[in-house]
C-alpha cells in the first residue's frame, strides 16, 4: 500500500472519531495516569456505562505533560469541544457519567478547561491557557494525550509517517544525516553529543549487519521521559528509527526496554505489530528497495544496562556489565556487528526534523542545544509533570511556572537533576537555563532530563545517602573501584546521615571517590562519586551539622529510610555466633 | 600479521606484536604492570583497574594526543609510536588506592603478619594475627599473586576503611575442589576460563554490585551445571578462592613437567610433588603447544595413582599355583629360562600405550630379534583400520593437522566420538570455532557433548556411516562441489572412487541410512564450500568390520573436499591409547616395521590374539601392562582365553585379572618414575620425566626387557638409560630422525610426513555383526552430556557430598514402542545382560531397532571420584553400543 492510501484510510477514520455520534472518551493511562490510579477509574467507568446501559468509545492515551492532574478524563460528545476533568477518583465518575454524559450538564467542580473549537460550552476556560500547556512546546511528545497509541491509524492521520515517506522518496541516506546534523540534534541520554555525527559513525562500516539500538532502559529515579513517549505515542520512536536505519544503512532496530516496564513494553509491541502488517517495517518499506527489522529486547533489573556497552551484552542474553573499549560499539557492537546507539527522545525528534526540515528544528532553543527539553519535574513541587519545553528555559521558570512553585509554602532548597549520578544544585541555580553547556559549566549535567525538587525540610545528607544507596545497589560489580567504593560511600554516608561519623570521613570520601573517578571502567563509577561531591560542595554546613554537632539540620535524617540490603557486603549480614547460611 | 610495531614504555623503546594489548606488549618485552584480572590467553576484560597506565599516540601533525583518563592497559591496545607511563606518581597512588579498596574485604592476615619474612610458597603458621585471616586459612599462601602484587606495590596496610570479611561457610560439597569465597577478589577470571576458553559456561558471576561473587550458572551444583570438571578455574584462580581439595595444604617440594599418561593429546603437566615423594597437584603448563594451559579431569585430578600404596611391589614368580615375591635376579632367570626355550612364533608381546616410545622400541626389538617373532602390538591398537588405510590414501596413518588449528576450520566434520571424554582437550578448539562460527556437524546415535554443540547433528542408523559419507561424497560430486584442482590434477585415482559412487543412489542411501536426502545435499554443501574443513573420527559405534570402510571414505571427502596435505582442514583419526601414536611409529605394531615400514607378512596384533590363543598358536604371551584397554573390559573374551597359555609375562604396577594369571609379575614404574618420550596424536615428541623418586622395587619396561635380553644372550641390549635409546631410536626410525632433543625437551617437536593424495574405491557394504538377539532385540546407544536442559537433576547432600538422582529420558522409536505397548511419557526399564535403567518414554522418531539415553557427566564424575581402585580412570569405560530389550513398568 502506498502512503498516500494509508494516509486517506487514516484521515477517514480519524474525522469518523471526531464526529462521532456516541461520545469518546479519552483516558490517560501512561504511566502518570496508572500511578494515579487511571486504571481502577477506568474500571468504574466501563462498569458505571454498562449498567445504565449506555454507548460509549474509551481510548486509552498518553500523557498530556500535566501529570498532576492525573486521573484525566476527557469526553468529547458530538459537535461538543474535548472537556478535560482532572483528578478524576472512583466517586466522582458517577457523577460525570451521570451529569455530563446523560443530562449534558458540567459538574461543578473537577474540570479542568476544555479543548477544540466548539467549546466552551460552559464557564471553564481553554486548557491551553494552562501554564503547563502553555509553555510547552510539545515536538517527540506532540501526540501524547491525544492519539491512541495502540493504534497506527492515529498516528497516521496526524502526520505520522510523513517523514520516512519523504525521506525514503526524496532523500538519499546521506541527505539524511546532513538534515539532523544541521538541526544541531544532540543525543538526549546524557552525553550530548551530536546525533548526526553519531550516525555517520555507522555508514562507514561495510558489514552487512548492522544495527540501531534505542535505549529505554530508564533506570534514573525521577525521570520517565522515555516511558512517556513510548506510552504516549510509540510510534514517533518507530518511525524515528526506520529513518535511522535507512540514513546509516542499518539492517535491524532493536528497542531495548527494561523488563517490567509492562506499559511501555506492550504499547511498543502493539505498534511494531502494527507497522509490519502496514508493511512500515518489513521487507520494502512503502514499497521501495528499503527494508528494515525492529523488535523489542529485555533487560533484566540493572541501571548500567543502560551504559551502551552493558546495553549489548544484555541484548545477547548476557550479565549487562559494561565492555572495555576499544573496540567501540561503531566497530563491534551487538553479536561482534557495527551498532548505533540512541536514546528514545533523540530518535522521537527525527520524524519531524524530516518532516518539517532542520532549519525549523534549529530555530527552537539556544546556542548549541537545539529543540527541545522533555523535563520530567518532580520532588516537592506543586505541579509535578512530563513538560516538553523549548531548550533555554530557566530552572527556575520551570520550577515556578510549569511546577507551580515549591509544595506546602517551603521555600526552594535544591534541585537534582540529571540522575542520581548527576548530584545537587543549590537554590541560586534557578537562573540557569536548560542548556547542555551551561548545566555542564555550573557542574550539573542535564542527562535525561529528570528534575527532582527539594525544598527546605530536606536534609543534603539524607537526599545524598538516598542517590549513593541507588548507585549502589546498582552497580553491576565488575569494575573493583565502583563495586567496592560505592560500598565504602554509602557506609560512611550512612555514619554521617546517622552522626555516628569518623573522623576523617569527609577525607576518605573524598580518597576513596577520587580512586573511583580515575579508575573506574564505566560512568557509573567514574560519575559515583558526583552526588557526593556536589552535596559537599553547595550544602557543607549540612555535613557539618552531623558531623560536628551530631545533629541533623532538618530532622530528616532521623527517620528511618529503607535501603535494600541485598547488594550490601556479606559482612553485613554476619551474626558473630550464628552459622552463616548462604 | 606477525609485523611489529614500535613504542615507549616508561622510556624504554620495545617492539611488540601488532593487535597486542600494552600490558602484553609490556611483558613480552620482560616489563611488569601489576595486574590481578588479566590473563594471558583470554579476552581482555578490564575489571581490576590495577593495570592503569598513561599512554598518548602520535597524530599525524607530530604532537601527541593523550588518551582520556588513566586507561587499563589489558584493553588498550598498541598503536605505531605510542608512548606509555607506567609509573607516574598518580598512577602509583590511584593503584594503591583500588588495592586499599580490594584489601578491604580480603583475609590479609598473611600481609601484615611480623614473620612475613620468614613465609614461603603453602606455609601456614598460627601466630599473631586474628582468627579470621590468618594464613591457615588461605592454601595458597606465598602462592597467591594478589600477595605478590600488594608486596610489590609497596603498601602501607593500615586504612580508614572498614574491613568487610565476607564470613561465607566454605564450598566443599562438589567433587574435586573447595571454594572459599571470603579469599575471592571477584576478577572473573574462573568465569571467563570457562565461558571464553572452554565455552561451558558452567559457573558465572552471581548477584550484584557488592555480593557479586562467583557462583555456578543458575544456582545449581557444578554436578548438573556443565562442569567439565577439567579444573581450569583452579588454574587461574589468583588467590586461594577455589583450590584442589586433595592435598590443599600440602607444599611442594619439586615442580616438574611431564607429560599426562590418560589421552593421547599429550598435555604438558608441571606436576607438585611434596617432601614425603607424593605427587600433589597437577598445574597444565600454558606454554605448551599440544594444550593451551589445559588440561581435563584426567589430568587434573586422576593423577593420584601414582600415590596409591597398593602397588606390586616386589617381582613374583608363580611357584606351586602360587605367586610369591622374590628378587630381581631371580625372577629375570626364571623368565628368562623360559623364554629360551619358546623363541619363534608362538610367542606375542603386547607393549603398553603407557609405555615410552623407548619401552615401545626396545620391546619390538625384544620381539623381533631376540624372540623372532612378528608377533608384537600395542594393547590399545584395538581398531587398526582407523589408520592403516590412511597410510596409501593420504602418506600418514596420523592425524594431518594440529590440534589447535581446529580454531581456524569453517567446519567440522565430527564422526561416532565422545571427544569431551576421550580426548578432552581436542574439544576445545572445536568448541571455539563454532563459536567464532564454524559449523559442527556430528554424525553419532549417541548424544554427547559436542552434538550439544552442533549445528547439525545426524543419528543415521547403525553401521552406516560409511554409506552416508558416500551418499556425502556423491552428493558433492552431483552438484559439482569438488575440489577440481585435486580431482584432475593432484590426486591419483579419482576414477576408482568416482566409478564406485554410482551404487551411492541419494535415494537408497537415504532409505538404508534413515537420513533425509536434502540433509545429505546440505552437510555435502557445507563441507565442500567451507574454506577449511576438518573430519574427526573415533568409530566408537562404527561395527569392527566396517571400520576400514568409513576409514577409506571419510579419507576421499576429505580429498574431494580439498583438505589434506596443506595448513587448512586436516584428517583426525582419534583413538585412545596415550602413546599409541608413539609404540605404532616405533614398530609396535604387527604389520609394520619401525617407521611403518610395511610387511609382507603381518604377524597376530590385538585383535586376532584372543583367536590365536584360542587355537593355540600363540602359547607364550608377555603384557606389558598399565594399559586401560585390556582391563577395562572392551574385549570380554582375552582374559578368559589366557587359561590356555603356556607362559604368561606380565609388567604392571597394581594387581589386576590378568596378573591373577601370570605366570611372572615384573613390577613396572608407573609414568610419573619413568625418563622418555611420547608422541600425541598429533605426531607431537613430547617429554617424560621422573617426577617422583624410586618408592618400591619397580622398574622400568625398558630396563626389564633389556635384562631379559642381555641374559638369553643378546648383545644388542646394552642401554643405561633412555637417551641411549632415543640414540638408536633416530637413526632406526627414519620419521623420526629428523627431531632435535632439545626442542622436545621444551615444546615437543612433530615429525613430518610425505603426503600422499590418492582416492580410493568405496562400497555399499552391510555390516555382517549383529550384537542384537531375540532375547536383547534392541540396541541401546548411551550419551552423556555436561548439562542438560529439561530434565529434571535431583542433588541430594549427603555427607556433604552432592549426588544425583534423576529419572532418565529413554528415547525409542514409535514403531518399537507400540509394539511393546508403550506410550509417550510411561515408565519403562531397559534391560541388558548387565544393567538395567529406568526412565521416561520419549517416542522422538529415533530409527527403528534403536534405544537412546542420555546420562549427566556429573554422575560419571561421581562414579570416579568414589573409587577406590588404583588408577580408576583405566576401568573408565567409554559409551559403546549394546544389545538390549524394553519393558514395561507396571506400577501397581
Amino acid at each position: 500500500m502506498s502512503f498516500e492510501e494509508l494516509k486517506k484510510i487514516a484521515d477517514d477514520k480519524w474525522d469518523e472519531l471526531a464526529s462521532s455520534k456516541i461520545p469518546v472518551i479519552r483516558i490517560g493511562t501512561a504511566m502518570c495516569g496508572h500511578a494515579a490510579g487511571a486504571y481502577r477509574v477506568l474500571e468504574e467507568l466501563k462498569t458505571k456505562v454498562k449498567s445504565k446501559n449506555i454507548e460509549i468509545n474509551i481510548q486509552e492515551v498518553g500523557c498530556l505533560g500535566i501529570c498532576y492532574a492525573e486521573p484525566l478524563l476527557d469526553i468529547q460528545k458530538q459537535d461538543g469541544p474535548r472537556l478535560f476533568f482532572n483528578n478524576v477518583s472512583i466517586e466522582n465518575v458517577d457523577e460525570i457519567v451521570e451529569k455530563y454524559i446523560i443530562q449534558d450538564v458540567i459538574p461543578d467542580t473537577g474540570v479542568l478547561g476544555y479543548l477544540g473549537d466548539n467549546g466552551p460550552i460552559g464557564t471553564e476556560s481553554s486548557i491551553e491557557l494552562l501554564p503547563g500547556i502553555a509553555l510547552q512546546n510539545r515536538i517527540a511528545l506532540r501526540n501524547g494525550g491525544h492519539i491512541s497509541p495502540n493504534d497506527i491509524y492515529q498516528y497516521i492521520a496526524n502526520g505520522g509517517y510523513y517523514g520516512i515517506n519523504k525521506a525514503i522518496t526524496t532523500m538519499q541516506p546521506s541527505d539524511i544525516i546532513d538534515e539532523v546534523k544541521n538541526s544541531g540534534l544532540r543525543g538526549r541520554g546524557g552525553a550530548a553529543f551530536p546525533t548526526g555525527v553519531k550516525w555517520s559513525f555507522l555508514v562507514g562500516s561495510k558489514s552487512p549487519t548492522k544495527y540501531i539500538l534505542c535505549n529505554c532502559e530508564e533506570g534514573d529515579p525521577g525521570a520517565y521521559n522515555d516511558k512517556g513517549i513510548l506510552e504516549s505515542d510509540p510510534f514517533t520512536l518507530l518511525e524515528g528509527l526506520t529513518i535511522a536505519g535507512y540514513a546509516t544503512g542499518a539492517t535491524k532496530g532493536i528497542v531495548f526496554i527494561r523488563h517490567g516496564h509492562n506499559g511501555p513494553i506492550n504499547r511498543t509491541e502493539t505498534a511494531i505489530n502494527q507497522a509490519y502488517e502496514l508493511g512500515l517495517l518489513g521487507n520494502n518499506i512503502l514499497g521501495s528497495q528499503f527494508s528494515f527489522d525492529i523488535e523489542v529486547a529485555l533487560t533484566g533489573e540493572s541501571y548500567v544496562a543502560g551504559e551502551e556497552t552493558a546495553l549489548m551484552e544484555a541484548v545477547e542474553g548476557k550479565r549487562s556489565m559494561p565492555r572495555s573499549r576499544p573496540p567501540f560499539p561503531a566497530a563491534f557492537g551487538v553479536w561482534g556487528n557495527p551498532s548505533n546507539i540512541n536514546n528514545v527522545k533523540s530518535l522521537s525528534y527525527t520524524p519531524e526534523i524530516i518532516s518539517k526540515g532542520s532549519e525549523w528544528f534549529s530555530s527552537i532553543g539556544v546556542n548549541k542545544s537545539t529543540g527541545t527539553a522533555i523535563v520530567c519535574l518532580s520532588g516537592n513541587v506543586n505541579k509535578p509533570g512530563l513538560y516538553e519545553v523549548s531548550m533555554g528555559m530557566s530552572l527556575g521558570q520551570v520550577v515556578e511556572e510549569l511546577g507551580g512553585g515549591v509544595s506546602g509554602n517551603k521555600s526552594l532548597k535544591m534541585l537534582q537533576t540529571g540522575g542520581p549520578l548527576g548530584g545537587v544544585l543549590p537554590s541560586e541555580s534557578k537562573n540557569i537555563c536548560i542548556d547542555f553547556d551551561e548545566m555542564r559549566a555550573a557542574g550539573a549535567i542535564f542527562g535525561s532530563g529528570g528534575i527532582i525538587v527539594g525544598n527546605e525540610d530536606i536534609c543534603a545528607v539524607d537526599l545524598t545517602r538516598i542517590l549513593v544507596a541507588f548507585c549502589q545497589f546498582e552497580s553491576c560489580g565488575k569494575c573493583f573501584p565502583c563495586r567496592l567504593g560505592m560500598e565504602h560511600l554509602l557506609e560512611i554516608v550512612e555514619r554521617i546521615a546517622n552522626c555516628e561519623s569518623k573522623l576523617g570521613d569527609m577525607d576518605l570520601m573524598k580518597s576513596v571517590g577520587g580512586t573511583m573517578e580515575a579508575g573506574s571502567l564505566c560512568g557509573h563509577g567514574q560519575l559515583g562519586f558526583g552526588p557526593i561531591r556536589s552535596a559537599i560542595t553547595h550544602f557543607e554546613s549540612d555535613f557539618k551539622s552531623h558531623i560536628e554537632n551530631n545533629i541533623c539540620p532538618t530532622g530528616s535524617c532521623d527517620v528511618p529510610k529503607i535501603v535494600p540490603k541485598n547488594t550490601r557486603s556479606y559482612a553485613s549480614d554476619f551474626v558473630p555466633g550464628e552459622k552463616n547460611v548462604r | 600479521m606477525s609485523d611489529k610495531i614500535n613504542l615507549t614504555i616508561d622510556g624504554e623503546k620495545i617492539q611488540a606484536v601488532q593487535g597486542s594489548m600494552i600490558i602484553q606488549a609490556a611483558m613480552d618485552n620482560g616489563m611488569y604492570i601489576p595486574y590481578l584480572c588479566y590473563y594471558p590467553g583470554m579476552k581482555p576484560y578490564g575489571a581490576c583497574r590495577m593495570c592503569v597506565v598513561k599512554a598518548e599516540s602520535p597524530t599525524p601533525d607530530g604532537t601527541y594526543r593523550s588518551l582520556p583518563g588513566s586507561p587499563a592497559s589489558c584493553t588498550t591496545p598498541i598503536s605505531e609510536g605510542m608512548r606509555v607511563e607506567t609509573n607516574t606518581n598518580e598512577l602509583v597512588s590511584l593503584r594503591k588506592g583500588i588495592m586499599e579498596l580490594l584489601i578491604s574485604e580480603h583475609p590479609h592476615g598473611c600481609l601484615n603478619c611480623h614473620r612475613i619474612d620468614l613465609c614461603g610458597p603453602s606455609d601456614v603458621c598460627l601466630r599473631h594475627v586474628t582468627v579470621n585471616d590468618r594464613c591457615v586459612t588461605c592454601p595458597k599462601n606465598e602462592r597467591c599473586e594478589l600477595k605478590d602484587t600488594v608486596r610489590y606495590m609497596e603498601m602501607e596496610l593500615s586504612t580508614p576503611l572498614t574491613y568487610n570479611n565476607r564470613h561465607l561457610p566454605q564450598e566443599v560439597k562438589d567433587p574435586f575442589w573447595d571454594m572459599d569465597m571470603n579469599l575471592c577478589i571477584v576478577c572473573s577470571r574462573c568465569v571467563r576460563a570457562c565461558d571464553e576458553v572452554r565455552e561451558d559456561q558452567a559457573i558465572s558471576l552471581i548477584e550484584r554490585s557488592g555480593r557479586s561473587i562467583i557462583g555456578t550458572s543458575h544456582g545449581i551444583s557444578l554436578l548438573e551445571s556443565g562442569c567439565e570438571f577439567c579444573g581450569a578455574c583452579i588454574d587461574v584462580c589468583p588467590t586461594g578462592a577455589i583450590v584442589e581439595r586433595d592435598y590443599k595444604w600440602d607444599k611442594a617440594d619439586s615442580q616438574i613437567t611431564t607429560t599426562c599418561p590418560h589421552c593421547p593429546v599429550g598435555c604438558q603437566l608441571t606436576l607438585d610433588v611434596n617432601k614425603r615423594n607424593k605427587l600433589i597437584r597437577s598445574i597444565p603448563t600454558r606454554e605448551a603447544e599440544a594444550n593451551h594451559g589445559m588440561t581435563c579431569f584426567k589430568g587434573k585430578f586422576g593423577l593420584d595413582f601414582a600415590n596409591n600404596k597398593n602397588r606390586i611391589k616386589k617381582p613374583l614368580i608363580r611357584q606351586n599355583g602360587e605367586l610369591i615375591e622374590t628378587t630381581w635376579p631371580v625372577a629375570l632367570e626364571f623368565a628368562a629360562k623360559k623364554l629360551s626355550q619358546f623363541k619363534g612364533q608362538e610367542y606375542a608381546l603386547l607393549a603398553s600405550d603407557r609405555g615410552t616410545n623407548e619401552d615401545n622400541y626396545i620391546a619390538q626389538k625384544f620381539t623381533r630379534s631376540v624372540m623372532n617373532s612378528k608377533n608384537i602390538d600395542v594393547s590399545s591398537n584395538t581398531s587398526p583400520d582407523l589408520f592403516t588405510p590412511l597410510q596409501n590414501m593420504i602418506g600418514v596413518q596420523s592425524a594431518t593437522n594440529t590440534i589447535w588449528n581446529l580454531t581456524n576450520a569453517n567446519a567440522i566434520l565430527l564422526l561416532s566420538s565422545n571427544i569431551t571424554e576421550q580426548q578432552n582437550v581436542v574439544a576445545i578448539p572445536i568448541k571455539q570455532a563454532v563459536t567464532k562460527g564454524a559449523e559442527l556437524i556430528v554424525i553419532d546415535p549417541r548424544e554427547t557433548d559436542l552434538t550439544r554443540q552442533a549445528t547439525k547433528w545426524l543419528r543415521p542408523k547403525i553401521n552406516t556411516e560409511h554409506i552416508l559419507i558416500g551418499g556425502i561424497i556423491r552428493s558433492i560430486i552431483d552438484q559439482s562441489l569438488e575440489d577440481k584442482t585435486n580431482t584432475t590434477q593432484t590426486c591419483e585415482d579419482y576414477d576408482k572412487l568416482r566409478q564406485s559412487i554410482w551404487d551411492f543412489d541419494l535415494i537408497k542411501v537415504s532409505e538404508l541410512t534413515g537420513i533425509s536426502q536434502k540433509s545429505i545435499q546440505d552437510i555435502a554443501k557445507i563441507l565442500a564450500e567451507s574454506k577449511s574443513t576438518s573430519f574427526l573420527y573415533g568409530l566408537d559405534t562404527v561395527s569392527d568390520d566396517l571400520k576400514k570402510m568409513v576409514t577409506i571414505a571419510i579419507a576421499n571427502l576429505a580429498l574431494i573436499t580439498g583438505n589434506v596435505g596443506d595448513d587448512t582442514g586436516g584428517i583426525y583419526p582419534l583413538f585412545n591409547g596415550p602413546n599409541e601414536q608413539g609404540a605404532r611409529d616405533v614398530g609396535c605394531i604387527p604389520s609394520h616395521l619401525p617407521s611403518y615400514t610395511e610387511l609382507n607378512e603381518k604377524g597376530i596384533g590385538l585383535t586376532s590374539l584372543s583367536q590365536s590363543i584360542k587355537s593355540r598358536k600363540i602359547k607364550y604371551l608377555h603384557v606389558i601392562g598399565n594399559s586401560a584397554s585390556l582391563i577395562s573390559g572392551n574385549d570380554k573374551f582375552f582374559i578368559n582365553e589366557l587359561d590356555q597359555l603356556e607362559l604368561l609375562i606380565v609388567h604392571e604396577s597394581f594387581h589386576n585379572q590378568i596378573t591373577e594369571k601370570a605366570d611372572v609379575v615384573f613390577p613396572s614404574s608407573l609414568f610419573a618414575e619413568k625418563d622418555g618420550t611420547y608422541t600425541n596424536l598429533e605426531r607431537r615428541v613430547q617429554k617424560v620425566r621422573r617426577v617422583l623418586g624410586q618408592k618400591y622395587d619397580d622398574d622400568e619396561d625398558w630396563r626389564i626387557l633389556c635384562q631379559l635380553a642381555t641374559r638369553m644372550g643378546s648383545e644388542e641390549f646394552n642401554f643405561t638409560s633412555s637417551d641411549q635409546i632415543w640414540e638408536e631410536i633416530t637413526k632406526n626410525v627414519p620419521i623420526y630422525s629428523d627431531l632435535k632433543m632439545d626442542m622436545i625437551n621444551s615444546k615437543g617437536e612433530i615429525w613430518k610426513y610425505n603426503p600422499k593424495y590418492k582416492f580410493a574405491a568405496i562400497e555399499i557394504k552391510l555390516s555382517s555383526t549383529d550384537i542384537t538377539s531375540d532375547q536383547y532385540p534392541l540396541i541401546l546407544a548411551t550419551g552423556r552430556v555436561l548439562q542438560q536442559k529439561g530434565v529434571d537433576a535431583k542433588i541430594q547432600t549427603i555427607n556433604e557430598k552432592h549426588s544425583i538422582t534423576r529419572l532418565e529420558t529413554i528415547e525409542l522409536n514409535e514403531s518399537d514402542a507400540i509394539s511393546q505397548g508403550i506410550s509417550e511419557g510411561e515408565s519403562i526399564k531397559i534391560v541388558s545382560p548387565t544393567f538395567e535403567i529406568v526412565g521416561q518414554a520419549h517416542l522422538n522418531g529415533l530409527n527403528p531397532g534403536m534405544v537412546a539415553t542420555t546420562g549427566l557427566f556429573g554422575s560419571l564424575i561421581e562414579t570416579i571420584s568414589s573409587q577406590k581402585v588404583g588408577d580408576p580412570l583405566q576401568y573408565f569405560k567409554g559409551l559403546p553400543l549394546e544389545a538390549v530389550r524394553i519393558e514395561k513398568i507396571n506400577i501397581p
